[in-house]
């Protein structure tokens, strides 16, 4: 007995271990009860469903949104056809972003493309700005009178009406997404190819290989891992985007998962909404089974650099000026181009007419109507509100990247420091849940958990403290994915050396652990921050007038219709993300880069 | 017939200069090996020969035929210079079985897929990797990949092969048995060997002749023992030999018996072995290999043992003569006690002198103590 008291207390001696068993019981409450919660209100009758399940008291125990969602004459419409949306979507997507992104990290790495300091900048910008970004840009752009009210500015300029197909649905909706996501493939196929060793193309050159059977058979190969982990990671993020198929596939009735879980949740049938949420946990579990057996150990290696410091650059001759062109055209269309579409689009009175009698400042600086005119607000640069939710989104964001970042790194610490043991083990698998539920799922969930009082934590509906709680824990995967990476890189003796001298564990941390991984740690703050900043699925339903975040009077606005207000707003955020970005990548050399994949 | 001629080569890199002015012939058959510290440009050499790297100067002829010239603008391909090259990390391909990895090259050359297969099978006996032929490197240990990077260079039958510092990726006992099998391996093929190296046991054991450099200027290229025996500057003396040899500043004049050397601790005659120019307001340094340092008990030099590290074979001593130190080895298994005294002599013609401005060798002959 005393003995294992004994055992006890020099397991509880280790930091690693207390900020374990932390983690373990603060994420089993705000990770693990909440998939139980979806898997449980699938079975069971909630408020609205009351009249069409017959004889059905709230609460009872039920299989009709089983049966409903899956084998029912409506099934096509709730879920098979949003379902094969989203893997046309995603699958699509994916295609999208490799090539373009694929072809632009071979362009910039291995060929003497110019402007490549300007383009690889540029590059960043669809995925440092918010995902609808792009989408609200193809609205402005293609939209056309029947389904958008008004003409876009392709319209005006060319007198071309858009096709629907064209403007609305599934093809703008991949397009989007996989421009957005585009600088995932870049940075992660760029990453291998800059790094790959030249050693094993010019091994191939010695023995007489064409540079087409190099290319195929030695590159190719060479970036599949890396063309893999981006398929991986542009595939789940496709297919749990909400605000994009919100916007571009509403108006013409295009519904993927994410949208048709959306209407559920908030309409009148949230039992299918949690069997979707379900659905789209298992597809994400799957992909990432399948990742890790693909990736086997067999073909694995590593990307030591050989001796050679300069590849032999592909000359792109005479196509060089051509090529650089094509790419700095497209990278404006989605970096540069949009933002002035917002711009422009925040400065005209009447929609659709482009004349300079049109234009006005209205909109951003000019007061508000008499109330009796609802949509006549203050122009949003004096529009309390709109300060208001500026303030929210900022504090909320600091408080979400704080917590994520700290926690974050303090998980991939111990995670670390305790590798081989199953407590480990279990708390990174902890840590890593929230990236597979759906955002919008998640908040569902922690607005019934939070609805009322359980034991000594009170009701937090409405509360800023909920959205902080539900930022922090759905961007931890980020911080802790960095923070046990860099972690396995930095060797046990660094802490062992202080150890012997008797530095105390907080002073470990404060002044040799955290120094030493400084850009792990601010690229840990940074990336749920940007995240949190245009985060709106998230935060959509948690929401409350009195804490209403940027993103959400957005989406709010554009619901409504407030065009102009919109696009003012976007810009704004968009402005604002960017400057903090290149602020903080200035300051500190931390860079949104290094997190993604991490 | 030479095979590899450079002629006033060299490279920059931006301001600094990687290879300096190098000229160098190759014959055929020759194993030569380039040697020196990090960052002296011996990797830069044997790349630029491949045409993995551009000179910024000069020519370089393969087989008397031209493949590089700054001045006419010629700079054939590495895949047009019949070279077979052995990287250090041996730059297998991840993604390739052993099997696909020889076989690459010869599937270049379009080789008929019988043919193919009789030449990798006969590679993989050879190099005794016959059940490693469906693995894939990452599943072979260190040794084991080396043999494989050998196999893929050697099937397509180069007349050159250009290896850089093959050896140095394998634990000590590995790298013993690979040189073995490489000096066979050159013997057998008929090959011209150039090796990168910067081992100089390496070098000594390997080749037929050894291009010593430093700072991207060559310092010496000669026959091994040559490079040994009569190193032609201090960079040289210091760089070979192991104990290092031992450097003792000297005023030098001359007299009827040769030449007079002085210094505070001793007082000897230099007989060099061929007539010998000495200016007397200059420096100079007496070079003296450890071995030539005789321990004797009619020794006229009193010495004290500073340290004593025996291995067996030979003992390695520290000895103080007044205010130097010299190094001595002494053959056999016999030890020496802490601070006792013991007498040296010399003996043979190995010792050098030195000019210490010029730093070039200025004679070599025997010693005499006054």
């Amino acid at each position: 007995m005393k003995r294992k008291i004994n055992h006890l207390l020099a397991f509880l001696k280790k930091p690693q271990n207390l900020i374990l068993l932390f983690f373990v019981v603060t994420l089993g409450y705000l990770v693990l009860f909440p998939l139980v919660c979806i898997v449980k209100d699938t079975f069971v009758v909630h408020a609205s469903e009351v009249m069409r399940v017959k004889g059905s008291k709230i609460g009872d125990f039920t299989t009709y949104h089983w049966v409903k969602v899956f084998a029912d004459k409506n099934s096509a419409t709730i879920f098979y056809t949003p379902l094969f949306n989203t893997m046309k979507v995603a699958l699509g997507a994916c295609f999208v972003a490799i090539s373009f992104g694929g072809s632009f990290a071979w362009l910039v790495t291995r060929t003497d493309l110019r402007w490549k300091g300007i383009l690889t900048k540029l590059f960043m910008f669809p995925y440092i700005m918010p995902s609808w970004t792009l989408a609200l840009a193809w609205m402005n752009f293609f939209k056309n009178s029947t389904v958008g009210g008004a003409q876009g500015i392709f319209t005006a300029l060319t007198g071309i009406v858009t096709p629907n197909w064209f403007a609305y649905g599934g093809f703008p909706i991949t397009m989007v997404i996989g421009l957005h996501y585009a600088p995932f493939a870049y940075i992660l196929i760029g990453g291998i190819l800059r790094n790959m060793d030249a050693n094993l193309e010019e091994a191939a050159i010695i023995l007489k290989t064409k540079r087409s059977r190099m290319f195929m058979e030695i590159t190719i190969p060479m970036v599949m891992p890396a063309v893999l982990s981006t398929f991986i990671l542009v595939f789940s993020s496709a297919m749990s985007a909400f605000a994009v198929p919100q916007f571009l596939g509403l108006p013409v009735r295009y519904y993927v998962l994410t949208t048709q879980m959306f209407r559920n949740l908030n309409g009148t049938n949230p039992g299918y909404g949690y069997i979707i949420a379900l659905v789209m946990i298992l597809i994400a579990l799957i992909i990432m089974f399948v990742n890790q057996a693909v990736i086997g150990k067999r073909k694995s290696y590593t990307t030591v650099t050989g001796k050679s410091a300069n590849i032999s650059q592909f000359k792109l001759k005479k196509f060089r000026t051509p090529i650089s062109s094509l790419f700095l055209v497209l990278v404006l269309c989605v970096s540069v181009i949009p933002m002035i579409s917002f711009l422009l689009q925040s400065m005209i009175k009447i929609q659709g007419n482009y004349s300079p009698s049109n234009f006005t400042l209205d909109f951003w600086i000019g007061a508000a109507a008499a109330s009796d005119k609802i949509n006549d607000k203050a122009g949003i640069l004096i529009n309390a509100d709109v300060w208001k939710g500026l303030f929210n989104s900022l504090k909320l964001s600091i408080v979400a990247a704080l917590g994520a970042g700290t926690f974050g790194f303090l998980a991939g610490y111990a995670i670390v420091k305790q590798r081989g043991t199953w407590l480990s083990r279990f708390v990174e698998n902890l840590t890593f849940i929230p990236y597979l539920i759906p955002s919008m799922a998640f908040s569902v969930i922690y607005l019934s958990m939070f609805a009322v009082r359980h034991g000594p934590i009170p009701a937090l509906y409405g509360s800023f403290a909920i959205l902080a709680i539900i930022g922090t824990v759905k961007y931890l995967p980020m911080a802790s994915r960095s923070g046990v990476n860099s972690m396995l890189q930095l060797s046990h003796e660094i802490e062992e050396a202080a150890m012997i001298v008797g530095v105390p564990w907080w002073k470990r941390m404060t002044q040799i652990i955290v120094p030493i991984q400084k850009s792990t740690v601010i690229s840990g703050y940074l990336l749920p921050f940007i995240s949190s900043m245009r985060e709106l699925s998230l935060y959509v339903l948690l929401v409350t007038p009195a804490n209403k975040v940027l993103t959400t009077i957005l989406f709010q606005y554009n619901e409504k219709g407030w065009d102009q207000y919109a696009n003012a707003i976007n810009f704004v955020i968009i402005v604002f993300v960017l400057v903090i970005n290149f602020g903080i990548e200035r300051l500190t050399g931390a860079s949104i880069e290094k997190g993604v994949g991490g | 017939m030479p095979v590899i001629r450079l002629v006033n080569v060299t490279k920059k890199f931006g301001n600094f200069v990687a290879v300096d002015n190098l000229n160098m012939t190759i014959q055929d058959g020759d194993f030569v090996s380039l040697l020196g510290p990090s960052g002296c440009g011996k990797t830069t050499t044997l790349r630029m020969i491949a045409g993995l790297e551009t000179p910024t100067e000069g020519e370089i002829y393969i087989d008397d035929t031209l493949v590089f010239s700054e001045e006419k603008g010629i700079n054939l391909s590495p895949d047009k210079r019949n070279v077979g090259f052995l990287f250090q990390n041996y730059a297998l391909w991840p993604h390739m079985t052993v099997y696909k990895n020889i076989a690459f090259g010869l599937e270049n050359m379009k080789w008929k897929k019988e043919d193919i297969d009789k030449r990798v099978n006969e590679l993989l006996k050879t190099l005794q990797i016959e059940e490693f032929r469906g693995r894939y490197p990452a599943e072979l240990s260190g040794g084991q990949q080396q043999r494989v990077a050998i196999a893929r260079t050697l099937a397509t039958n180069p007349a050159i092969l250009l290896m850089d510092e093959p050896l140095s990726n394998l634990d000590a006992k590995l790298r013993n048995g690979m040189r073995a099998e490489l000096k066979r391996l050159h013997a057998t093929s008929k090959s011209t060997f150039v090796y990168v190296t910067h081992d100089q046991s390496e070098a000594m054991t390997l080749s037929t002749r050894v291009c010593l450099m430093d700072r991207g200027v060559l310092q010496q290229y000669c026959p091994p023992l040559e490079l040994y025996g009569e190193p032609t500057n201090l960079f040289v003396a210091d760089f070979m030999g192991n104990p290092t040899m031992n450097f003792v500043d000297v005023k030098a004049r001359k007299s009827e018996n040769g030449i007079e050397l002085t210094c505070p601790s001793m007082n000897l005659t230099f007989h060099p072995l061929q007539e010998t120019e000495i200016n007397e307001a200059d420096d100079y340094v007496l070079g003296l290999r450890p071995e030539a340092v005789l321990i004797q008990e009619d020794g006229q030099i009193e010495g004290t043992v500073i340290s004593s590290l025996p291995s067996g074979m030979e003992t390695t001593l520290s000895i103080e003569v007044k205010d130097i130190r010299l190094s001595s080895v002494v053959f056999g298994n016999i030890d020496f006690a802490m601070d006792s005294k013991v007498n040296l002599t010399f003996k043979g013609n190995t010792y050098i002198l030195f000019n210490k401005r010029t730093r070039n060798k200025v004679g070599m002959g025997a010693l005499t103590i006054k």
